[in-house]
């Protein structure tokens, strides 16, 4: 499942970004890695970016939309 | 001690965490601090004596990593790797921890002297975290001062540990990382031939080695150094093999959990990160439906508070000039000495009554804007429209620091990776009214016309923009990367930071763009006495008279205005020979508007011009100011057959 059709402010976590190494590279320096426990904090009107937000270092980060489909997600309590 | 040998301390932090109001603290007013990912997108020199000891401190701009993403942080990268200073100071800012560390790990590994200043403790606290500065120092096994940069607590401690560390030399402990990556890492090393030019130390090379992108400049390397090459090579298909991960994201894995756990160890965490009023606000502020009435409000707010302020200070400064004047033109007979005195009187009493009162709350609202953070949330906001126009939400923020002065807005571009965004957002930021174009629309439109007027002649700046973007997209083709911007925490702004801003670019304006208006006045007036302005009128007129529309006496005035905007304002009363009252006498509202428009598109001023130059090379320049003018005249004659 990608991070776009994640339920809003649910527990996550990454399990991979399908991205170029240039994605990948930007989203680690960010402090956004694979089995990080991420959270859809919020969306955008008209196909806009997504707000990610990083539950263990409190980061948040505006990703545009076709960043956010390639961030592969899980449920972080296995709900999903 | 002699100035050039004083020892060189950097600051380096990731975007955000504090450095230049932390540089502030200690240099002065030097820094330019705001809460944006790449504020400080050049670096800043700065000596400072502390108790007679000199210490050469440099504030450079944030960088998420050792491997930069994006031209601020190849400033940073090349001043840590090529002036090799004698200490760090890695501000780290203690709210985010667990990230920040990851820059402090890669550092620690070039083995220079270095302090953590672990800043922003009292944003940790409010959201429920509590540091053991101890326990990590033992940890990292470099110093670790807590600092409340905006306050100026921990300044003076940080300071002596500087100047301790300096002294002895302190080096932290490189940490350890698991054994097939580290016996990897030390087999790389020992590859590395003796005379080969390491960065720092071998074993930083050979870090870098493994984690830098596109082979580290493979072709250099097996020309000099063949064997090392190969030995790279078998490093990292290796590393990869074992982890089914290319090597760099081995690295870099490692790097974020040894990060997270040094966080988790040395850090409290009340339950769960609490939800303060920054999170809550937010909520509000980038809602997808409330978070655009907010901005609109947050725009309009911004317009009529710097009209409202303006306006009157404008009317009351005004007056004595005006009087002045008319004394003048009574008293003095001989008119070349009428007109060097007038020009000199036009050009201090320009600036003072209507250029500052229009700068200086524009100036101040444009710093609180910064500091808080909004920028960015604008940015998350903005994105969808930008995409529009072939860019995405990190160009909103040098567009709107474009509303200030056009000159930092291009250098801010140094934010955007993609070298295709840099150039679209160059050629487009000058299109946006600095605020000297924001004098000449307030004073002349807003003054004469009404506010409404003006608004709407931003709105159909804003709305020219948005249109110039879309047609210069079909030329620049490549797709931009997508968005990724950090949205910082929000933050009360501290007042002293706020004056401290404003008053540092109120120092420039009056250092250099004032002489220059007093300098274009006089200049004007020696013209005017011996009517050398008749000869470039006719040579303009063509184009003022014809075109246009407008009075002859307005072709000089324009030439003026590329040196700098206000100035054809200021000479349009005096070439039109009036006061700024009774202006509608000699020029009809209509000819005002074409006027302002004209002006305020027809080329970017020459200080806009030498950074474009300088940032986005020479054709890109040239190409702006043809569009510039074409675009000038082009709307011009438009709005000159519409009203």
């Amino acid at each position: 499942m990608t991070l776009l059709q994640a339920p809003q402010d649910a527990p996550l976590r990454i399990v991979d970004i399908a991205g170029g190494e240039n994605v990948r590279r930007r989203l680690f320096s960010l402090g956004f890695n694979i089995g990080d426990r991420v959270a859809l904090a919020g969306r955008s009107i008209l196909r806009g970016p997504v707000l990610v937000r990083n539950l263990d270092l409190g980061v948040t980060v505006a990703v545009g939309r076709g960043i956010a489909q390639k961030i592969m997600i899980e449920a972080a309590d296995g709900t999903i | 001690m002699e100035r050039s040998d004083a020892p060189v301390v950097i600051f380096i932090g990731q975007p955000n965490c504090g450095k230049s109001t932390l540089f502030n603290a200690i240099a002065g007013p030097k820094a330019q601090t705001s809460n944006f990912p790449g504020t400080t997108v050049k670096h800043t020199h700065s000596l400072v004596s502390i108790e007679g000891r000199l210490l050469n401190v440099i504030d450079l701009p944030g960088t998420y990593s050792l491997h930069p993403t994006d031209p601020a942080e190849k400033v940073a990268l090349r001043h840590l790797f090529i002036e090799k200073p004698d200490a760090i100071i890695n501000v780290v800012d203690a709210s985010i921890l667990g990230r920040s560390l990851e820059l402090t790990l890669e550092l620690v590994e070039m083995n220079l002297p270095m302090i953590v200043a672990l800043n922003m403790t009292d944003l940790a606290e409010k959201k429920g975290i509590s540091i053991d500065a101890a326990q990590l120092e033992a940890r990292l096994g470099v110093p670790v001062i807590p600092t409340i940069a905006a306050h100026g607590r921990g300044v003076a401690e940080l300071l002596e540990a500087a100047f301790r560390c300096l002294a002895a030399n302190c080096r932290g402990t490189r940490p350890r990382w698991t054994n097939d990556v580290e016996t990897a890492i030390e087999r790389l090393r020992e590859a590395i031939p003796a005379d080969f030019s390491c960065v720092a130390n071998p074993r930083f090379t050979a870090i870098q080695m493994i984690e830098s992108g596109h082979l580290f400049c493979a072709d250099f390397l097996s020309e000099i150094a063949p064997d090392l090459k190969t030995c790279l090579d078998e490093v990292r298909t290796e590393l990869s093999a074992k982890r089914g991960l290319p090597a760099y994201e081995v690295l870099a894995a490692e790097r974020h959990h040894l990060s997270q756990k040094i966080f988790e160890e040395s850090g409290r965490v009340a339950h769960r990160i609490r939800r303060g009023w920054s999170e809550r606000l937010d909520d509000v502020l980038m809602h997808p439906w409330l978070g655009y009435p907010v901005l609109i409000l947050v725009l309009l707010t911004f317009f009529f508070a710097i009209f409202k302020i303006g306006g009157p200070l404008e009317t009351l400064l005004l007056k004595p000039f005006a009087d002045l004047r008319l004394v003048l033109e009574a008293r003095l007979d001989s008119r070349l000495l009428f007109h060097l005195v007038d020009g000199l009187l036009q050009g201090i009493g320009g600036g003072v009554a209507i250029v500052l009162p229009y700068f200086v709350p524009l100036l101040l609202l444009m710093a609180l804007l910064e500091d808080v953070g909004y920028l960015a949330r604008a940015g998350f906001l903005l994105d969808t429209f930008m995409h529009r126009i072939g860019l995405h939400g990190k160009s909103v923020s040098p567009f709107i620091l474009g509303f200030g002065c056009n000159v930092p807005a291009i250098v801010a571009t140094r934010i955007l990776e993609s070298r295709r965004d840099r150039i679209l957002t160059s050629l487009l930021i000058p299109f946006i009214p600095c605020s000297a174009r924001t004098t000449i629309i307030l004073a002349l439109v807003a003054f004469f016309l009404g506010p409404w007027w003006a608004l709407g002649f931003y709105v159909f700046n804003i709305l020219l923009v948005a249109l110039l973007g879309r047609l210069l997209t079909v030329f620049f083709r490549t797709s931009s990367p997508g968005l990724i911007l950090e949205i910082p925490t929000l933050k009360v702004p501290a007042l002293k930071n706020v004056l401290l801003k404003v008053y540092v670019q109120l120092k420039s304006f009056v250092r250099f763009a004032w002489p220059l208006l007093i300098g274009g006045s006089v200049v004007l007036g020696l013209i005017q006495s011996f009517h050398w302005d008749a000869i470039i009128n006719t040579i303009l007129s063509p184009l003022v008279a014809g075109a246009l529309g407008l009075p002859r006496e307005l072709g000089v005035t324009l030439v003026f205005g590329f040196l700098r905007k206000e100035l054809s304002l200021l000479m349009m009363l005096q070439a039109l020979g009036v006061g700024y009252r009774d202006l509608l006498t000699v020029i009809t509202r209509e000819q005002m508007i074409v006027f302002t428009v004209f002006v305020s598109f027809f080329i970017p001023c020459l200080s806009t011009f030498a950074i474009l130059w300088k940032e986005v090379g020479r054709r890109i320049a040239f190409l702006s100011a043809a569009l510039s003018v074409s675009v000038a005249i082009a709307l011009s004659v438009l709005v000159r057959l519409l009203i």
